[in-house]
């Protein structure tokens, strides 16, 4: 009996053991990872220390790391998918960066599936899961992302960096902040307007002549709209991101939806007039020309397919997706591309996008050297030309707006038509960033948006006071007393 | 009377050391269930607290100590009273169009004798469809230009109508698919009402009780845990609800659909927030719990 009991006792203690042991792993993984976090941040200090000799330095570590017959890998996820038409080229320039940095191992990684990239990067940072080296950090995001500590200072390394005049001045605004560079271009596009020539010549128009202005884009609009064909003169983007192409419009009307002092805070701008006159037009549109598609909150692919089948005759564009419209059948001469046509302002000027390449700072000196090499050797004159030259060969449309000056798209687009690259030049003389602080303001201005799209009763100027009082209160006053401190 | 207090000594012993029977094999069996509510549901909504009251930092964690800011910043944030009223807005929504579906489905399928294999069948079926396909199949009925609604409404004079795109339909809209996705749900009314001996029915019917009668005195009675049960799956449900909303309005138009669930997720992946997303959790946590725990009373005191 007592034996019994005994083996009873010391069974549940032996069971509550293994729970807490069980239970103290899982707390035990935190601390652990609090561990690593404070030891990865010390990394990254003495990171940022020892990298003020920067790329020089980074060959250096790299040499050392050889002459000591270690190899350094390192984890990107840019392994191209099966159905990529430039699988074969990535591959090779993959190898060719191996066979010449022979102390450099890279590990391409397709990305993890998930939603979107943006919170997929997210997430596997936060996991300590990120990649070393990534190259999607889109322009409007990596202001954030800096904030939450996912990029590395990258100073130290492009101070030294051979090429770094080499880069157009625009596609570096976003990835500098206080003066520090976070991002290295990776790519970059400048939109316009789209219009579909062979709708224009149907619809009585000239072919060959866009919209100039909000008058002729409205008279234009009326002529191609045809609600019995489900057939529109320009398409809106009133979903989650309709603050994206809304603020085109309030740069045409000459304002910004924000403005930042010179202190570094931010003003919001929504009720000045330029917003609130974008706003107006952009519900005329809807209401009062019907020029638009009936569905204003479909998707950005609903969008898109609306152009591709013929149904949209005029969107916005980017300089980087005329090969989308080839590959979903369209007739690149029916294709045209011009600056925005211009607002109350007498000015038009496209939205500069792109992503740029980010280094984990939580990665080890080491990795963080080799990925600015291998960063380096992906951004370089030869590579980039590379690319450009097997898209001219196998008949790809490029990205006819380089990152770096001294490559040359239409160099490398002989069969394409003259005209669309001038215009992608042209549109990419007057540029402007997306505004300020966009991803927390995101939900205030479309708010608006829809409202004004969706309630014909709606008075834009009232819908932009609500969105700036909410947005001030909630958002703009903490940004700011966050700068001043 | 020694002998009468003899004889009561074993019993007080009895007392005394009362045996205690531990069931080996149900917590072998409850074991893993319970470590992994610690690891996956406690441990989240503990750290979710915890996240609550700091500036919280992914990389860096855990980022500045504020306190009680994040809950601060709720209470004056339009966005989330907008949310507040929303989801609760879904939550009467859902209550009117759908709860009452599955029951009555179970009670009308437990008087068919006539095929009755082949109608659960057909109603389990739908919930074989993946939830994401189904709310884009939805997405697209609904589509004003396009849309099959629309097209066979106006055949009879109606429409067009904007469905996902006018703020005033758009949550009604979200929630009219849970109305056909009842199958689970009617299939475990439908196990109650199988519990149900049929000699009371029967017994009743010859006591001259007529269908409604019957309903009311012997049906929802037997019913009624299982009514309980499936209430609070239903609220944490729809509290929880995600999906829909993502998928077929992104929380649009003008945030008439944005919930609760949406916020903490706008709030930690699009802004960043992981602190005041934690808040929004744990409050919501506190709104599931309360109305949670008033259900129970409310059952237990009937």
């Amino acid at each position: 009996m007592k034996k019994k009991q005994r083996f009873r006792t010391w069974s549940s203690l032996a069971i509550a053991l293994v729970l807490m042991l069980m239970v103290s792993a899982c707390s035990g993984g935190n601390s652990s990872n609090v561990t690593n976090v404070s030891e990865a941040t010390n990394d990254s200090s003495s990171t940022n220390a020892a990298a003020n000799n920067g790329s020089d330095n980074a060959e250096a570590t790299a040499d050392n790391t050889a002459s000591n017959g270690g190899t350094v890998e390192i984890t990107v996820w840019d392994q191209p998918n099966p159905d990529d038409t430039m699988k074969s080229i990535k591959e090779e320039v993959y190898a060719d960066f191996e066979v010449q940095h022979p102390n450099i191992k890279v590990k391409h990684e397709l990305m993890p599936q998930g939603t979107n990239d943006r919170e997929v990067f997210v997430t596997a940072m936060a996991g300590g899961n990120g990649p070393d080296a990534y190259h999607s950090a889109h322009f409007p995001i990596i202001a954030d992302w800096v904030g939450q500590g996912l990029a590395l200072d990258l100073t130290p390394y492009w101070d030294s960096y051979a090429d770094k005049d080499k880069f157009i001045p625009s596609s570096m605004e976003a990835g500098t902040i206080d003066g520090k560079v976070y991002g290295v271009p990776h790519d970059m596009y400048v939109t316009g307007l789209f219009w579909n020539k062979k709708m224009f010549e149907a619809a009585g128009l000239d072919r060959d002549t866009p919209p100039a202005n909000w008058d002729q884009l409205v008279e234009f609009g009326k002529k191609l709209a045809d609600p019995a064909k489900k057939q529109y003169g320009i398409t809106l983007l009133g979903m989650e991101w309709a603050d994206w192409w809304f603020e085109y419009y309030v740069w045409q009307a000459g304002g910004d939806l924000t403005h930042v002092n010179p202190d570094g805070t931010v003003q919001l701008a929504f009720t000045e007039e330029p917003s609130v006159t974008a706003l107006q037009f952009y519900k005329d549109l809807k209401w009062k020309d019907k020029i638009v598609q009936n569905n204003v909150l479909q998707s950005y692919q609903d969008n898109m397919n609306d152009i591709f089948q013929g149904r949209a005759a005029m969107s916005n564009a980017a300089s980087g997706g005329f090969g989308d419209y080839v590959a979903q059948g369209m007739d690149l001469n029916d294709v045209g591309f011009a600056p925005y046509p211009v607002g109350p302002s007498g000015k038009g000027p496209g939205q500069i996008g792109g992503a740029y390449w980010i280094i984990n700072p939580k990665t080890t000196k080491e990795k963080q050297d080799a990925a600015w090499q291998y960063i380096m050797y992906l951004n370089s004159k030869e590579v980039a030309e590379k690319y450009l030259q097997f898209q001219q060969d196998n008949g790809i449309f490029p990205n006819l707006l380089s990152v770096r000056s001294d490559v040359d798209p239409s160099q490398f687009a002989q069969d394409i038509s003259p005209e669309l690259v001038a215009a992608v030049n042209k549109a990419a003389s007057d540029t402007h960033l997306e505004y300020f602080l966009k991803e927390r303001l995101t939900p205030y201005v479309v708010k608006a948006v829809q409202k004004a799209l969706t309630d014909e009763k709606s008075n834009p100027k009232q819908l932009l006071q609500e969105a700036q009082d909410a947005a001030q209160k909630e958002v703009v006053d903490a940004y700011n007393a966050s700068v001043k401190k | 009377m020694k002998a009468a207090i003899e004889g009561r000594k074993p019993q007080v012993q009895a007392r005394v050391r009362p045996r205690i029977k531990i069931s080996w094999t149900a917590i072998a069996f409850v074991s893993p269930a319970i470590v992994c509510f610690l690891l996956f549901k406690y441990y989240p909504l503990l750290q979710a607290v915890y996240m609550s009251f700091f500036d919280y930092k992914v990389i860096n964690p855990p980022g500045k100590f504020v306190w009680l800011d994040n809950y601060k910043y709720l209470i004056h944030s339009t966005e989330f009273w907008n949310a507040f009223r929303n989801t609760f807005a879904f939550f009467f929504i859902y209550f009117i169009l759908t709860f009452w579906v599955p029951i009555v489905q179970a009670v009308l399928l437990n008087e068919i004798k006539f095929a009755s294999k082949t109608l659960r069948s057909l109603y389990l079926l739908p919930t074989a469809v993946p939830a994401v396909a189904g709310y884009l199949l939805w997405k697209w009925l609904y589509n004003p230009d396009y849309g099959l609604l629309n097209y066979l409404l106006h055949f009879i004079g109606l429409g067009p109508y904007g469905w996902l795109n006018d703020p005033s339909m758009a949550k009604w809209s979200i929630v009219l698919p849970g109305v056909f996705a009842t199958g689970m749900g009617m299939l475990i009314y439908y196990s109650a009402l199988q519990g149900i001996p049929s000699e009371n029915i029967e017994a009743a019917k010859i006591d001259g009780a007529g269908p409604w009668r019957r309903m009311r005195s012997i049906v929802f009675p037997s019913l009624k845990f299982v009514i309980g049960i499936q209430f609070i799956s239903f609220i944490c449900g729809v509290f929880l609800t995600f999906d829909p909303m993502y998928i077929m309005t992104g929380g649009g138009p003008a945030s008439s659909t944005k919930t609760l669930s949406m916020l903490v997720f706008n709030s930690s992946f699009k802004e960043f927030r992981f602190g005041v997303a934690g808040s929004i959790s744990f409050v919501m946590f506190v709104i599931i719990a309360v109305i949670t725990y008033l259900q129970i009373k409310l059952s237990n005191k009937d």
